[in-house]
């Protein structure tokens, strides 16, 4: 029989490093004769999309558009240290530091700006800056020439800090981190008793980015934790006999195929931290974490049958279910 | 706090590598080629425990096309290395404590050569039994894994590594030893104590308790690229690596105490990286490719296969989680206890940083008044874990939730329901008795999900009791 279930899963997840551990981000940033940007950091873009960030984080204060903008691979020999990839922390910290860059970046080409244009109060949008009382305007490069022409600082450097206090040692109590991830997922599964196979038929993620910076590669976050949360509740195990692992390949090592994706809902809630970038917070792991709690939660739900060990794969599913049938059987009798 | 009008931010631009990756012209460290280049491979230990009688590298070494063929004798500087602390062998010296341990290094003119030679080096082994249990292993008399305490570790360290007492200025050395490494018990490395309000007083007020014991399993990151380098020598005597990884500048200092180079001589550069999720946080081919770089004086490039991949890359920690949670007849959470054991295996990695995350969130997101939670990170033999997508915190939450639903089931509450009544919110602390601020954010997710429940109609089965 096929059995029908509705579960949810919520969490919170500490940002950064917390804890007094180090976790700092630094960038710096150029601006070269023609307007174009150089902006060089050790932060690690391996797919999850920094680059892309960081190129609106500067379009936005300076102006310009992305394609402006030149990201330097991260090389211990001329991009400065950023810290990991890790920890959900890139946005927050790494997004700080560029953005601490360009605004100082930004003040040089204020004062400049405003010794041309002899007014206060510009607005920097569409490759120009403009007076916003007059409209008086200078373009971007134009700006960029004058700055290299009068020898002013083209070259700045963003830093920040992100480490926190230590909590006690001895009751761990005390601010742990910067600041906090939240997230809730509902999983709607179908739970085959005779086989005891799993289909997740939809999941819809509510995720607490703080401000979604770029919403679509926040959904592709969301997509990919996902699926990846499915593989861990119900099919992926490393097995270990006694140490021994044998020969593993991905014919016996089962992740989600496509074909097992599932309708996917992702809802962006934005409660912004002061702190962040524009509000942001991080949504990297976040991503993955209520997945696997609301889809057991689901099978729990249509079987009544809780799954306190992973995974809940067909197999130890069919086993629990033969379980709890003998048990009732049992019970009648 | 305002939101600020923007023009880029909060828009949806592509991603700047999308277009180099779909036509195939993004360079991952695989497809760097250099003039005289070798393949790198490695030779690992067949046994989970146990120490190295003898090497044999003769027949390997007279094979047409191999180059070099390195053991713990060649290592030039330190043969030590580890995130956390250095507990790793760059290559093993006498103890193997993992299948997959490195014991010797090849480099040849093509990867067949490379993967032949690995095969004709014979190891001889004299076998421990393999503790590969955590209770077994945290036993009072268990055999020591590791018999270096943390203090010889920081002497020799060369490295960047994560300090355990000197990591900030609020760091105090003398309260940190109470945390780290109890070695008055088995294999124990770290023990977080978690003490929130009182606990006793909890549980006396609790009116409904729900006792349950999760268990997580070892799972993989795999990633679409597989672990992979290149290296090389360059004409002013720096080493140059190109790498898949999450942090070149760990990677370098970690690198350099192996070498026996100051850190400002090797350089590591980022090749384009195909997806990471914390298992290329951890030195993998990294070491390898250094060595024998410096050995034969020629570009060295080491790609590991899936399997390899598999078997041999960092893991995600199984960790075993007993809860107890106490709730009123209301439904408001007063207490929780919990013990977190996790397994990092031969090596620490991140695995004190990763358990010690699952023990202080494993509250989830609520407020709960009174808690008692002990986390233990503990060696094995078994595959080294370190950091994965969720560091604990998935763990921690395949607990928090199971207990939620439980106890919601108990007190006939709706499962949502009861998580709006006891989440978090502006003046209420977390396990760590931090107190939330404005940017708290668990209730409008709930809310969002509520939205969806009542709004949709194939979820009508799940409205009942939602308040």
């Amino acid at each position: 029989m096929k059995k029908r279930g509705i579960g949810i899963g919520s969490m919170y997840y500490g940002l950064g490093y917390g804890y007094s551990r180090p976790d700092i981000a630094s960038a710096t940033i150029e601006l070269c004769e023609d307007g174009s940007v150089i902006v060089r950091t050790g932060t690690v873009d391996f797919g999850q999309g920094s680059d892309t960030l960081f190129c609106q984080i500067v379009a936005e204060e300076l102006g310009v558009t992305p394609d402006n903008i030149q990201i330097v691979t991260p090389d211990t020999a001329t991009t400065p240290d950023a810290g990991p990839t890790s920890a959900s922390r890139v946005a927050y910290v790494g997004g700080n530091a560029v953005l601490n860059a360009t605004l100082a970046l930004k003040r040089t080409l204020n004062d400049v700006a405003e010794s041309i244009l002899g007014e206060k109060k510009l607005i920097f949008l569409n490759r120009e800056v403009r007076a916003e009382t007059s409209g008086k305007c200078i373009s971007f490069t134009d700006l960029a020439k004058a700055c290299h022409l009068r020898g002013v600082q083209i070259v700045e450097t963003g830093w920040f800090n992100n480490t926190t206090d230590d909590v006690d040692p001895h009751t761990a109590q005390g601010d742990a981190y910067a600041t906090y991830c939240w997230a809730t997922q509902l999983a709607e599964v179908e739970v085959d008793t005779e086989t005891g196979k799993v289909e997740v038929l939809r999941v819809v993620a509510a995720h607490d980015v703080g401000r979604a910076l770029n919403p679509s590669m926040v959904e592709a976050q969301i997509e990919g934790g996902v699926v990846m949360g499915m593989g861990y509740a119900l099919t992926e195990e490393i097995k270990q006999e006694k140490g021994y692992r044998g020969e593993i390949s991905l014919g016996e090592y089962m992740i989600p195929t496509s074909l097992d994706v599932p309708s996917i809902e992702s809802c962006i809630v934005e409660v912004p931290v002061p702190t962040g970038p524009y509000g942001a917070k991080g949504v990297g792991e976040p991503a993955l974490i209520p997945t696997a709690p609301a889809i057991l939660n689901a099978i729990c739900d249509a079987i009544g049958i809780r799954i306190t060990e992973l995974p809940g794969n067909q197999k130890n599913l069919h086993r629990l279910i033969q379980e709890k049938e003998k048990k009732t059987m049992g019970s009648e009798n | 706090m305002n939101r600020i009008k923007t023009t880029y931010v909060g828009c949806s631009t592509p991603k700047v590598d999308a277009l180099d990756k779909v036509l195939g012209r993004a360079v991952y460290a695989g497809d760097i080629n250099f003039p005289g280049m070798l393949y790198g491979r490695v030779r690992r230990a067949d046994i989970p425990h146990g120490f190295i009688h003898e090497i044999d590298v003769r027949t390997a070494e007279a094979m047409e096309g191999v180059v070099c063929v390195l053991t713990a004798k060649d290592v030039p500087g330190n043969n030590r290395f580890g995130i956390a602390f250095p507990d790793q062998w760059a290559l093993a010296e006498e103890k193997i404590l993992s299948v997959g341990d490195a014991v010797a290094i090849v480099a040849a003119e093509t990867d067949e050569i490379a993967k032949d030679a690995i095969h004709a080096i014979r190891i001889k082994y004299r076998e421990l039994p393999p503790l590969t249990d955590l209770q077994e292993a945290m036993a009072d008399g268990a055999p020591q894994l590791h018999v270096n305490k943390i203090g010889s570790y920081k002497k020799k360290s060369g490295g960047h590594h994560y300090p355990l007492g000197d990591g900030g200025p609020q760091h105090d050395q003398k309260k940190r030893k109470s945390e780290f490494l109890h070695n008055t018990k088995g294999n124990v490395f770290l023990h977080t104590k978690v003490r929130k309000g009182d606990i006793e007083k909890g549980f006396a007020q609790a009116e409904v308790v729900v006792e349950n014991t999760y268990k997580t399993q070892v799972v993989d990151h795999v990633y679409m690229e597989t672990e992979s380098g290149v290296g090389k020598m360059d004409e002013h005597g720096n080493l140059v690596l190109w790498n898949a990884c999450q942090y070149p500048f760990r990677d370098r200092s970690q690198i350099a105490s192996v070498l026996g180079l100051p850190q400002n001589k090797v350089r590591v550069i980022q090749a384009t990286t195909g997806g990471a999720f914390g298992g290329k946080e951890d030195i993998n081919v990294e070491i390898y490719i250094a060595l024998l770089s410096k050995a034969t004086g020629r570009p060295v490039r080491m790609v590991w296969d899936r399997e390899e991949s598999l078997a041999y890359s960092t893991k995600k920690h199984a960790i075993e989680i007993w809860t107890r949670w106490g709730a009123t007849r209301e439904g408001k959470l007063c207490c929780m206890e919990g013990k977190v054991y996790g397994d990092t295996g031969a090596y620490a990695g991140l695995g004190i940083f990763v358990v010690k995350k699952c023990g202080i969130h494993l509250a989830g997101p609520y407020h709960i008044p009174n808690i008692r939670v002990d986390a233990f990170s503990v060696y094995t033999n078994n595959v080294m874990a370190s950091a994965m997508r969720g560091f604990g915190v998935t763990q921690a939450a395949v607990a928090h939730e199971g207990q939620m639903d439980e106890l919601a089931k108990q007190l006939g509450i709706h499962p949502l329901t009861f998580r709006l009544m006891n989440a978090l919110d502006v003046g209420l602390s977390t396990e760590t008795g931090h107190i939330m601020t404005e940017d708290v954010g668990i209730k409008p997710t709930l809310e969002k999900i509520k939205e969806v429940i009542l709004r949709d109609g194939s979820l009508a089965t799940y409205r009942e009791g939602l308040m």
